[in-house]
């Protein structure tokens, strides 16, 4: 009896000491839940094309966080809906739209053939092309997105996306990608005198 | 003509896997020598028959995983790992435990983990215990040295109690020893005996010990220790583990002895009995399933020794490298997470 | 406790972690002394070499001397280039690079001339000011000769004080002995130089570290550090023992002073500076003689080169012209390495120049280096983390970066690789390490790249709405303002025609208001429309490329067409039009840009109104008719070059445009085909009708010239009675009873339109009017707005007809 009594008690002991450590460390540590709007946000690619239907990346997060799909969104390509699946514990699911190609793009106006319209400035989310009214536009690489919503308003088609070539500074290493080139003998320089 | 395009650098040194599998094996082959003058024909067979086993399992293997069968058994691991098996189990067991003990190392512990590189468990050991759970008698059950033993087997013997064809009752013949007892390795004796309330000093004094060791295994554990030294001279191995793996045993059995001489074996014993210089240099090193850093090599090889005191003089199984060894395995990981060598540039701690 | 001088004075050695021993190969080439190669009938100069961008100063066809300077840069870290020798630029264009990549990037081809004359040169002496030594130096263009090429000038002007200035002489590569000769041969250059460093850095100890396996150079080199002029015990040679890489900048100073370079900062932070023994003997060619870095050594050297060796190259020079010269013999799988075999970048081609940090050209034979064997698995022996000089975990990062983790692989330090390639060198599995960290860290910095992009791009975002947005509030609060102060001012006398006026313009509001969706894009393009009118050339190409554009959308619909009878039609509608184009180019040479220019548009937009009117499955020609008739009107029109024709010209196509498309639009094309004509026909006139001086007739007279009030009064009324019949229009496509509603929206927009234009005189939109009397720019300007706009309307409609064609189909 005494040892049952004795194992209760021991039992009942441990329980209490492990609830309160438990609490104790849920207070202590407590992590400042980061909202899930933000991290959504920080996934997705802030292109602001709006080709998800929402008007930038913020309300798609936000649009996320209140149950929309997590496969709206074409520049992010697959890997950020796999992200934004896992972050929101949903089935992943094929992009709605056809993927772009992962190559990234920047928009590129053929300059002698703008008529300084503004239109495409008044398209672009994110202010990356300068020029003024009857004067020429051009494109802030550094700052495009490749949303592509300056296209379209173009009246004179004169907006092409380009995809960015690789250079010396962001080249991937990849070898195996790299063109053989097959060389000719180099004929030996006959010997002089 | 094209030029070949490959990334830096482009010379390396000329020392392969294969090469450093080779090396450990013949290592290996001064203590099997020794083995097999104590114990007899029966050591040599089973390695033969688990190397006959341990490549035949690789090749069926890589062919169903469609990897090149030829590359992977020039890369001497599966052999290796077979004949470590061979000398760890008793000398006439039946050949189906061999055969099956291999075939799990070589199936289950490393290919279904991946393959070379990606096994988490030591298939060797991995092996051994499976046997040693499922079949304890069989696989405690070693046959007397030949210098104390009424009868040494010769070769034909071996063969037939290995393969269970002839006299049955042979086995029984060839484990008793001098005084008409069936005959344990000295670390099973000296755990019987100490559990019946005898002192380290009485048992000593055994026919099967010599004064301090066990007859034969003081001479095979010394012929792996020297095998063992030669790897270390030759750069196959690195001395972190085995120096841990030898500390922690003798710190611990230390601790103990000085504490109760009278219950504790003397260190010099836990260092040459069972299969400590076999594990200590061949088993614990294999860098597949240990730690990686310098550091963590020391904690994992310590942490062995420790291990197969502990078990040794408290847990029910007289020798313990194969548990030891599985634990440390687990703990690999875990020591690699928490021992990073501090890399260039990047302050302590 | 010694302190650190002490310690560099003694000679104390540290010991640096990993590194390994590589069979040495330098007796190939240091035997021999440095020698010159003739001259390359090509040099490649890449523009910028070093730095972001810079500006050329030459151009294509320029004759250049030697050591002229081709490039200029505003920034610090740019470093010019400098013509090798003296002849042609031929051309600057994209080349492969001499990169593993071989990328091209922007190079300037000059062709020698064979003289090889130089460019006058200033030579400097020490007199001159540490700023003017420094700028001196960066005018030469000296870069990090080690291998880095970081701009030396950038090294020799620090913001925080130096006390140790070491001086690279180790080359622990095997194979190089560009160093070595260099050392052996100019040790009075060298520590000429290196007095120019001293001064420039003030530095308490110059520590010269050579291996020990180049006695000849430390012999050298001693004694010209016993002949120098500098402070005695300021400089001194010290050796280290031959270990690769102990040349690395950080290896280095570790060994010499014991310390480490904390991760990711600059020797200079620990007050230690490393230059190169080359560089410092460029320094001198630069100070005291003005010499820009022009040429170097560069060591050429495996079993395939018939005279391996070092050369003096010219920058620029084609690694091609350096083997052909160097009895280059080529074998299967050839690898021809740029630097020595630990770090060297294999060549994709060898049309590649010769650049200011290459070393070394390295054509082994196989025999020499080897294949490349194949990958094994890695069984984590541990051995490249014994050799790893930066104390990295290897295997594990190879686990991460082959398992594609890279975060995990950055998170044991991936970036303080050094890329030395021990690791993969005593791999017993040969894995190749590197390659796997060169991916894993080109892969990281991409990753966040896109992730700072990504971040500016959210910043730009936001700031922009909130940009509109005070916009927005700017705008309410001065429309407020100006209210309130019209308020004010306003008088009870004339409140009554206040009323009035308000009154009016509440009615203009009413009837503007159907149209506010367009007055955006009519706004914009009442800009276009201005912008011709100041520049006439520009207004040509502009309606050009409008015109272009709307041909190509045009033929992307006809495209679309998907059912195979169309698309005949459309062919033969193409033909038409095609026909009719004809007809204005035999005029075009006679015609002013402008004619040419309406005639562009009209084509193109017959072609597309061929193409609409194709779509419909009735097939009726009517729309190409009433299409081409424009053409042809706008042909004959363009013979007495008159704009306001043209304008209405345009109105008029946009209305026959429009039809056509409600026609394509409707399912019961017969029956509403013959309303929709009548439609068109009473609207158009409609406009015109009531106008005094009425051109609306195919024989219009001449009308008298028209005061601006009244024409813009006669414009706005076209475009409100073009709203509603585009409204008109609309209601009809949508509406399943069309015959009845068809009148009703007759009478109403008849009415309506008159009121609005009723006493309007002056009324332009006829189809083909007789010349008018000249118009002032700003009719001009107005007239091409409503063309503009009736383009812009035309252009709708016909989307809006395509998407509800497709909606019927």
């Amino acid at each position: 009896m005494s040892t049952m009594l004795i194992a209760v008690i021991l039992l009942t002991l441990l329980a209490l000491f492990f609830g309160v450590l438990l609490g104790f460390a849920a207070l202590k540590f407590k992590v400042e839940g980061n909202p899930i709007v933000d991290e959504l946000e920080a996934i997705l690619p802030q292109t602001q094309c709006g080709q998800c239907g929402y008007p930038g990346c913020r309300p798609y997060a936000e649009a996320i966080a209140n149950g929309d799909k997590v496969n709206k969104c074409p520049p992010g390509g697959t890997a950020t809906m796999e992200k934004l699946a896992s972050l929101m514990g949903v089935e992943p699911e094929p992009l709605n739209a056809e993927a772009q190609s992962q190559v990234k793009k920047v928009a590129y106006i053929r300059e002698d053939e703008c008529i300084g319209c503004t239109k495409c400035i008044q398209a672009c989310p994110v202010d990356a092309i300068i020029g003024a009214g009857k004067l020429m536009h051009t494109v802030l690489t550094a700052d495009c997105t490749g949303c592509d919503l300056c296209v379209e308003p173009c009246p004179v088609d004169c907006i092409d996306m380009v995809p960015v070539t690789p250079n010396l500074k962001n080249w991937n290493w990849r070898l195996n990608a790299i063109p053989v080139t097959l060389i000719q003998e180099i004929p030996h320089e006959e010997k002089r005198g | 003509m094209a030029f070949k395009i490959a990334s830096s650098p482009h010379v390396t040194r000329n020392l392969q896997t294969s090469t450093v599998m080779q090396r450990v094996i013949l290592c290996l082959l001064p203590g099997l020598v020794v083995q097999c003058a104590f114990f007899g024909w029966g050591t040599l067979i089973q390695v033969l028959l688990a190397i006959i086993v341990a490549l035949s399992c690789e090749a069926a293997v890589m062919k169903l995983r469609k990897r090149s069968i030829k590359a992977s058994l020039s890369d001497n691991s599966a052999m290796l790992t077979a004949i470590l098996i061979g000398v760890a189990i008793p000398p006439l067991a039946p050949w189906w435990m061999i055969v099956m003990g291999t075939a799990f190392a070589i199936v289950i512990v490393k290919h279904l983990y991946g393959g070379l590189g990606h096994n988490l468990f030591n298939p060797a050991m991995a092996a051994y215990v499976l046997l040693l759970v499922s079949f304890p008698l069989q696989m405690t059950t070693w046959i007397a040295p030949s210098t104390v033993a009424l009868n040494t087997p010769s070769i034909i013997d071996s063969l037939q109690l290995i393969f269970n064809v002839g006299a049955h009752a042979g086995m029984e013949q060839f484990r008793l020893g001098i005084d008409g007892i069936s005959m344990a390795t000295p670390l099973d004796t000296l755990k019987t005996d100490l559990s019946l309330g005898l002192t380290t000093t009485e048992i000593m004094t055994k026919t099967i010990f010599d004064g301090s060791t066990g007859v034969g295994w003081f001479w095979v554990n010394l012929a792996y220790l020297a095998g063992g030294l030669v790897l270390l001279k030759l750069k196959a191995i690195r001395w972190h583990i085995s120096t841990g793996v030898l500390a922690g045993l003798f710190v611990a059995s230390n601790v103990g002895f000085l504490l109760s001489p009278d219950t504790h074996a003397s260190p010099l014993f836990h260092l040459f009995s069972g299969a400590t210089m076999l594990a200590a240099f061949f088993i614990a090193t294999d860098p597949v399933t240990a730690a990686t850093s310098p550091r963590g090599r020391i904690i994992f090889g310590a942490l062995i020794g420790v291990l197969v005191y502990i078990i040794r003089t408290q847990g029910g199984y007289p020798d313990a490298f194969a548990f030891a060894v599985l634990l440390a395995n687990l703990c690999a990981p875990f020591i690699d997470y928490y021992v990073r060598p501090r890399t260039y540039g990047h302050s302590a701690g | 406790m010694l302190t650190l001088l002490d310690q560099l004075d003694k000679g104390t050695l540290w010991r640096s972690p990993g590194g390994i021993h590589p069979p040495e190969v330098k007796f190939l080439s240091n035997t021999t002394p440095i020698s010159q190669l003739p001259l390359a009938r090509e040099y490649l100069v890449p523009v910028p070499q070093v730095g972001e961008n810079c500006t050329l100063t030459v151009k294509v066809g320029d004759k250049v001397l030697k050591g002229t300077p081709l490039t200029q840069g505003t920034s610090i870290w740019h470093l010019p280039v400098h013509a090798p020798t003296s002849g042609t630029v031929v051309a600057i264009e994209p080349r492969a690079s001499n990169h593993a990549s071989a990328l091209p990037v922007n190079t300037c081809v000059i062709a020698a001339d064979d003289e090889d004359r130089w460019c006058k040169l200033t030579p400097g002496s020490l007199e001159l000011s540490n700023q003017e030594m420094i700028a001196k130096i960066h005018r030469a263009g000296i870069a990090g000769m080690g291998g880095a090429a970081f701009p030396s000038h950038i090294k020799l002007n620090p913001v925080s004080e130096i006390e140790l200035v070491i001086i690279n002489g180790v080359e622990c590569e095997p194979y190089i002995s560009a160093d070595d000769r260099l050392m052996r041969e100019y040790s009075q250059e060298i520590l000429a130089g290196i007095s120019i460093i001293h001064r420039l850095l003030a530095p308490k100890r110059i520590v010269i570290a050579i291996e020990d396996n180049k006695p000849e150079a430390i012999k050298a080199m001693q004694q010209a550090v016993s002949q120098s002029v500098l402070p005695t015990g300021s400089v001194r040679v010290t050796v280290i023992p031959t270990k690769y890489p102990s040349g690395g900048e950080k290896q280095l100073i570790q060994i010499i002073t014991g310390r480490e370079v904390p991760s990711g900062a600059i020797p200079a932070k620990l007050g230690i500076v490393v230059h190169n023994v080359g560089t410092a003997f460029a320094i001198h060619q630069a100070v005291t003689q003005g010499k820009p870095l022009i040429e170097r050594v560069v060591t050429v050297t495996g079993q395939n080169v018939g005279k391996p060796g070092n050369y003096w190259l010219p920058i620029g020079t084609p690694v091609e012209h350096v083997l052909k010269h160097t009895e280059f013999h080529a074998e299967a799988d050839q690898k021809v390495i740029i630097g020595g075999p630990m770090m060297g970048h294999a060549l994709p081609t060898i049309q590649v120049p010769i650049l200011k940090g290459t070393n070394c050209i390295l054509v082994p034979s196989s025999q020499e280096i080897g294949t490349t064997p194949e990958e094994k698995a890695c069984i984590r022996c541990g051995e490249c983390a014994n050799a790893c000089p930066a104390l990295l975990l290897p295997q594990q990062l190879f686990w991460h970066a082959k398992a594609e983790e890279y975060d995990k692989a950055a998170s044991y330090n991936l970036k303080d690789c050094i890329e030395c390639g021990c690791c993969s060198y005593v791999c017993p599995s040969d894995i190749p390490l590197v390659e796997y960290y060169r991916i894993a860290k080109s892969a990281l910095k991409q990753a966040a790249d896109e992730k700072h992009q990504a971040e500016r791009a959210k910043l730009r975002f936001e700031a922009r709405i909130q940009r509109l947005e005070e916009e927005k509030l700017a705008r309410e609060a001065k429309a407020k303002e100006a209210a309130t102060r019209r308020q004010a001012t306003m008088t009870a006398t004339d409140k009554d025609a206040v009323a009035q006026a308000m009154a009016r313009i509440a009615a203009k509001k009413a009837a503007a208001a159907e149209t506010t969706a367009d007055k955006a894009t009519v706004e914009v393009v009442d800009a276009d429309a201005s912008n011709n009118t100041e520049a006439p050339k520009g207004k040509a190409a502009v309606a050009a490329a409008i015109a272009r554009a709307k041909a190509k959308k045009a033929a992307a619909a006809a495209q679309g067409a998907d059912d195979a009878e169309s698309s005949q039609q459309v062919v033969s509608s193409l033909q038409t039009a095609s026909s009719d184009q004809s007809e204005p180019t035999e005029h075009a040479e006679s015609l002013s840009q402008k004619d040419k220019v309406a005639a562009a548009i009209a084509r193109a937009k017959a072609k597309k109104a061929a193409l609409k009117a194709d779509s419909d499955a009735n097939g009726d020609t009517e729309a190409t008719v009433s299409a081409n008739q424009p053409v042809t009107e706008s042909a004959i029109s363009t013979d007495t070059d008159d704009k306001k024709a043209k304008v209405a010209a345009a109105v008029a196509r946009a209305k026959a445009k429009k039809a056509a498309a409600q026609q394509a639009e409707s399912t019961d094309v017969a029956e509403v085909q013959p309303k929709h004509e009548a439609d068109a026909k009473p609207e158009s006139t409609n406009e015109s009708d009531d106008g005094a001086g009425n051109q609306s007739s195919s024989d219009a007279e001449p009308s008298a010239p028209l005061s601006p009030e009244d024409e813009k009064k006669a414009k706005i009324a076209t475009a409100v009675a073009r709203a509603k019949a585009k409204k008109a229009a609309a209601q009809q496509a949508e509406s399943t009873d069309v015959a009845e509603v068809q009148p009703k929206l007759e009478a109403d927009a008849k009415p309506e339109s008159t009121n609005e234009s009723d006493d309007r005189a002056g009324n332009q939109s006829s189809l083909d009017a007789e010349p008018n009397a000249p118009l002032s720019p700003e009719d001009e300007k107005k007239a091409k707005v409503a063309a503009a706009v009736a383009r812009a309307k035309a252009k709708k409609l016909a989307r809006e007809a395509g998407a509800s064609s497709d909606a019927n189909e």
